[in-house]
């Protein structure tokens, strides 16, 4: 059990915990609008920090370069989405209140 | 059994599990949360099993989805604008 090794378990499980509190905000949050936060843990906590414990387990190379991308790609898709999601749930509600049906989309 | 693993089978249920449960209930745009969480769970699984089974090269199919997933949740958002849009606009004339 290497210093490299147990550096990677630390981050590997701190990550999850991260994700884990995500699925539990979530389950949990009682408006919409506040399980919109439930995505920033996972986002920007979580899947970075396992990409982290992988390239620490990985060592230097090609391969942590990708693992590296890949929590790059999530670190900054996360606001992107939950914005759009926010600005998607804020039409829905204009649309629901300004009393026309709120049928599928044509 | 390794810790790779035992973390993508702790993952799969209790990650994924509320955002499917999540995404079966309310209003169109209310689900697109669960939906985009859902997308990074399955991120973090894939690389978590990659590692587990020593198939590094499947981390391919993380990168595939951390690509897609926040791509579909983007289009998913644009067609329910774009559907309140219409009805908005039908209903002001």
């Amino acid at each position: 059990m290497t210093a490299t090794h147990v550096l990677a378990l630390a981050l590997l499980w701190c990550g999850c915990a991260a994700l884990l509190l995500s699925a539990a905000a979530l389950a949990l949050l009682p408006t919409p609008y506040g399980r919109l936060h439930a995505l920033a843990p996972a986002t920007s906590l979580g899947v970075p920090l396992l990409c982290l414990a992988l390239a620490v387990d990985a060592g230097a190379g090609r391969q942590a370069a990708k693992l590296l991308v890949i929590g790059a790609l999530t670190a900054v898709s996360g606001p992107v989405t939950t914005m759009v999601i926010g600005r998607s749930m804020a039409a829905e509600d204009r649309a629901a209140g300004s009393g026309e049906p709120q049928g599928p989309p044509a | 059994m390794n810790a790779w693993l035992l973390a993508a089978c702790v993952l799969l249920p209790s990650g994924l599990g509320p955002c499917l449960w999540r995404a079966c209930r309310g209003e169109p745009a209310r689900r697109l949360p669960a939906m985009a969480l859902a997308g990074v769970m399955a991120v973090a699984v894939f690389l978590l099993t990659a590692r587990g089974l020593h198939r590094t090269s499947y981390v391919d199919v993380a990168l595939v989805t951390a690509v897609l997933a926040p791509t579909g949740t983007l289009v998913f958002a644009r067609c329910l604008a774009g559907g309140a849009r219409a009805e908005g606009a039908g209903g002001g004339d």
